[in-house]
C-alpha cells in the first residue's frame, strides 16, 4: 500500500508505515534535494529520536515534527524549509555547539562532519555561550580499534544502537546523565567485535575515530573511489580513500543488496595488501646457479615459454597443471580459459584452491578470496585433482596463478611435492613460499589496480577499477597469459594483441550463458546478479 | 588538611545473599518483563552491599538476563546508586538551577573546602560522602541540601558546616 505526500510542493508516492526520513531515503531525496538534516537518525540503525534536528513543519500539526520519527499519512503537506524550521534547527545547533570543543583544526573528521557541516549551514555564526564548555577526556580507548574523545560526542547513541543491532554485542552504552554523559564500555569488556570500525563511519562528529586512520591524512586530500573489498567473498563495497598514489583507507559504500553501509574490520585492514612490502616488484627468473634473479618482461616470457613447450612435447596439455586464482578478475581468468582451450584442455582441468577462515551470518564469508564463486563459474575445477597430477608425475610443469594452493585445506605450506616439477611459473602478488621455489615469477597487479569483474559469493558481479598505480611493473594475469600465448604461437594468438579488458569483458556474456549482458561497463557501480542468480 | 582519596575497597564486599535474591524474584513477578525490576533489585542490592560495583553489576546482570554494562547504565543514570563505596553519611547539595541562584554551588565549594574532598568523594576517614543532588523540591527553601533521607533547607555556609560536623 502506498500513500501520497507532499514535501516542499513536490508529490511523492511512498510506502505506507515508513516514517518520513525513510521513505525521503527510500526514494532517493534525502540529502539528495529533500534537505533534512540529522544526526542520530541512521538508515540501517533503530530510531532515536534524541538529536531533533530533523524537525520540518507538518500542516495540520501545530508542533514542529522530528521527520525521523513521523509516519506518512496520505495527504500529508511537509515543509522543510519554513522559517519556523530553520529557527529550530538554528536552536538545535546552537545547543549542541554549546559544549563542542574548538577542535576543527586538529580533529580527524574536520571536511566530512556532519557538526562542521550543519554549523556551517543552519548554525549561527557566534556564540552566546560565555560559561567554560565542559572539559572531559580527550583519548579514551575503548578498545583495540577505537579511541573516543569525550568532549566531541553530540550522544546521537549510533555508536550504542550499532554495537547492540549489528554485530549484537551491546558493548557501549551512555554513562551518567545530563551534561555529564559519555560514551562507555563496561570495565573490563572492551568495544571488540569484528565490525567495531564502523562505528567511527557513522560517528557523525569526530569523536570516535579509528587508531588505524586518526592523524593519518587530512580527509580532504583524500580521493574516495568505488571498489570491492578483496577481504573475503561477500564482496562489500567500499571506497578506496587514495592520495599520492596510496591508499590511506577503505570506508564501506552502501550497497543494499551486499553490504548496506557496513564492512567488518578484517576486510578494511585489507587495504594494506595493497601497498604492502611483500608485493612482487619485478618478473623474476630462477638462474643457473639456483637463484631468483629480477628480469624483463621478454626474458620472463621466453624462459616460462620455454618450459611450458618442453613439457606439453613431453606429454601434451597433460603435462601442464594450471592454478586459476579465485583473486583474479572475471577477465583475467576467462584469458586463463582461453589460454587452456589453445592448449586443448578443458578448463576445469584447473583447479581453485580458495583460503578459508572464520564467518558469520552477518557479512563475513568462510571464502577469503573476493572471486572464489566467479572462478567456478567460469568452470575451473577442484585443486586437489591436480596436485594429484603433479604426485603422480603426470604433469611435469605448474602454471599457478597465486599461491593459495599453500592454504591448510590443500598443500599446508608443505611445498616439496612441487620441488620435484621441471618447471613452476608462477603469477602472484604477494611473495610466498610458492614464490621460492618457482622458476619464473610474474609479478600480478591486485584486484584494485585493474579494471574488471569479480562475483561475489552470492553471485553479483561487481566492478573493481585501478584506484592507484602500482609503483612497480605489475599486469593482469590475463595480460601475462595472452603474452605467454603469443610467446608459446598458441592458435588463436597469433597475432599480437593488446590486453583490452573492456572487450574481453564483454565477450565473457559470449562464452559463458550466465554472464549474457552483464560485463565491466554494464553492471555499474552496484554491480549485477548473474542469470539465474537471485543476488 | 586531611588528604582526599576516592574508596577503592568495598564496605562490605561479598555476593548478593540468598536473602536478596529471593527477594529480587519476588519483585520479578509483578513485571511483564523481568527487567522491569531492576531498579527495584538495585535498592536492595545497595541496601545489603552498600554500593553496586562492577562486580555486582556482573551478578545482576546474569540474574537479570542482561548485559553488565547496561545495568552500570543505569546505575550511572541515578544520583541515588553508586558503583563505589559510600562514607556513613551521605551528604548532597542541591546545585539545580533555583539553588544555585541562592548560593547552593558557592554553599557546596565551601563544603568542599571544609571536608577536603570533592563532591563524589568520600573523606578518607570513611565519615562522610559528598554529593551534588539534582532538584529535591525544595527550591523555596534554597539553598538545601540533604543527609540521608533528612532535609536541611534555608541554609547559610557556617550553620552547614557545623551540621557536618555534627556528624559521627
Ligand atoms: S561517539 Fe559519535 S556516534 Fe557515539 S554517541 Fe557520540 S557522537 Fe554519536
Ligand atoms: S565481509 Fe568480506 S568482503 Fe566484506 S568487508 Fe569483510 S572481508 Fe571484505
Ligand atoms: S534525526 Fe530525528 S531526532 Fe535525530
Amino acid at each position: 500500500m502506498t500513500v501520497r505526500i507532499t514535501v516542499d510542493g513536490a508529490a511523492y508516492e511512498v510506502e505506507e508505515g515508513r516514517t518520513l526520513l525513510q521513505a525521503l531515503d527510500d526514494l532517493g531525496v534525502l540529502m539528495n534535494g529533500v534537505e533534512v538534516p540529522h544526526y542520530c537518525w541512521h538508515p540501517k540503525l533503530s530510531i532515536d529520536g534524541s538529536c531533533r534536528l530533523c524537525q520540518v513543519e507538518v500542516e495540520g500539526v501545530p508542533k514542529l515534527q522530528i521527520a525521523c520519527d513521523t509516519r506518512v499519512t496520505d495527504g500529508m503537506v511537509v515543509h522543510t524549509k519554513s522559517e519556523r524550521v530553520r529557527k529550530a534547527r538554528e536552536g538545535v545547533m546552537e545547543l549542541l555547539l554549546v559544549n563542542h570543543p574548538l577542535d576543527c583544526p586538529i580533529c580527524d573528521q574536520a571536511g566530512e562532519c556532519k557538526l562542521q557541516d550543519y554549523a556551517f549551514e543552519y548554525g549561527v555564526q557566534h556564540s552566546r555561550s560565555r560559561e567554560p564548555r565542559r572539559a572531559l577526556e580527550k583519548r579514551v580507548e575503548l578498545g583495540p580499534t577505537i579511541v573516543l574523545d569525550q568532549e566531541r560526542c553530540i550522544l546521537c547513541r549510533r555508536c550504542v544502537r550499532f554495537c547492540r543491532e549489528v554485530p549484537g554485542t551491546g558493548e557501549l552504552v551512555v554513562e551518567n546523565r545530563g551534561d555529564r554523559s559519555v560514551i562507555a564500555a563496561f570495565p573490563g569488556a572492551p568495544l571488540d567485535n569484528d565490525y567495531s570500525m564502523n562505528v567511527a563511519d557513522i560517528c557523525p562528529v569526530g569523536a570516535l575515530t579509528t587508531k588505524d586512520f586518526r592523524f593519518k591524512m587530512r580527509v580532504w586530500f583524500l580521493d574516495e573511489l568505488p571498489g570491492v573489498c578483496t577481504g573475503c567473498s561477500a564482496g562489500c563495497n567500499i571506497h578506496a580513500g587514495v592520495a599520492n598514489n596510496r591508499v590511506y583507507r577503505y570506508v564501506p559504500r552502501r550497497n543494499d543488496a551486499v553490504n548496506e553501509t557496513w564492512i567488518c574490520d578484517a576486510g578494511r585492514m585489507s587495504y594494506r595488501e595493497i601497498g604492502s612490502a611483500s608485493r612482487i616488484h619485478h618478473p623474476q627468473v630462477r638462474g643457473a646457479d639456483g637463484r631468483l634473479t629480477a628480469a624483463g618482461l621478454g626474458d620472463a616470457l621466453a624462459v616460462a615459454a620455454a618450459r611450458l613447450r618442453a613439457a606439453i612435447e613431453g606429454g601434451g596439455a597433460e603435462a601442464v597443471a594450471v592454478l586459476a586464482s579465485p583473486h583474479a578478475t572475471n577477465e583475467d581468468l576467462l584469458a586463463l580459459r582461453r589460454f587452456l582451450a589453445a592448449l586443448g584442455a578443458p578448463p576445469e582441468s584447473a583447479g581453485v584452491a580458495v583460503p578459508t577462515g572464520a564467518s558469520d551470518d552477518l557479512l563475513l564469508r568462510e571464502e577469503k578470496a573476493a572471486n572464489a564463486f566467479g572462478a567456478r563459474a567460469l568452470g575451473f575445477g577442484g585443486a586437489d585433482a591436480v596436485i594429484e597430477r603433479v604426485r603422480s608425475g603426470a604433469a611435469r610443469v605448474l602454471l599457478a596463478l597465486g599461491h593459495d594452493i599453500l592454504a591448510p585445506a590443500h598443500l599446508r605450506g608443505d611445498v616439496s611435492a612441487l620441488a620435484l616439477l621441471d618447471g613452476v611459473i608462477l603469477l602472484d602478488t604477494h611473495r610466498s613460499a610458492l614464490e621460492r621455489i618457482a622458476h619464473v615469477v610474474f609479478p600480478a597487479r591486485h584486484a584494485l589496480e585493474k579494471l574488471g569483474t569479480l562475483t561475489n559469493a552470492a553471485g553479483r558481479v561487481q566492478r573493481v577499477q585501478p584506484v592507484v598505480e602500482p609503483a612497480f611493473a605489475a599486469w593482469s594475469e590475463g595480460e601475462i597469459l595472452l603474452r605467454l600465448g603469443e610467446a608459446l604461437a598458441l592458435p588463436g594468438f597469433e597475432e599480437p594483441a593488446a590486453w583490452d579488458p573492456h572487450a574481453v569483458s564483454k565477450s565473457l556474456g559470449e562464452e559463458l550463458p550466465a554472464f549474457a549482458g552483464i560485463d565491466v561497463d554494464s553492471v555499474g557501480h552496484e554491480g549485477l546478479p548473474l542469470r539465474g542468480e537471485s543476488a | 588538611m586531611v588528604k582526599a582519596v576516592k574508596p577503592k575497597k568495598a564496605a562490605k564486599s561479598g555476593a548478593i545473599s540468598g536473602a536478596t535474591r529471593k527477594r529480587i524474584a519476588e519483585e520479578m513477578q509483578k513485571f511483564p518483563q523481568k527487567r522491569g525490576a531492576l531498579l527495584e533489585a538495585l535498592h536492595l542490592v545497595q541496601e545489603e552491599l552498600g554500593c553496586i560495583a562492577p562486580e555486582t553489576a556482573r551478578e545482576l546482570a546474569e540474574i537479570f538476563e542482561m548485559r553488565a554494562v547496561e545495568v552500570m547504565e543505569v546505575v550511572s543514570f541515578y544520583n541515588m546508586f553508586h558503583a563505589a563505596p559510600q562514607g556513613r553519611h551521605h551528604v548532597h547539595v542541591c546545585t539545580n538551577l533555583p539553588c544555585s541562584l541562592r548560593g547552593g554551588r558557592s554553599l557546596l565549594r565551601r563544603l568542599e573546602e571544609h571536608l577536603g574532598i570533592r563532591a563524589g568523594e568520600t573523606t578518607p576517614d570513611g565519615r562522610i560522602t559528598l554529593g551534588r543532588e539534582e532538584c529535591l523540591g525544595a527550591c523555596a527553601y534554597a539553598p538545601m541540601l540533604r543527609i540521608g533521607d533528612t532535609y536541611h533547607e534555608n541554609l547559610g555556609v557556617e550553620l552547614a558546616k557545623k551540621l557536618l560536623d555534627s556528624l559521627e
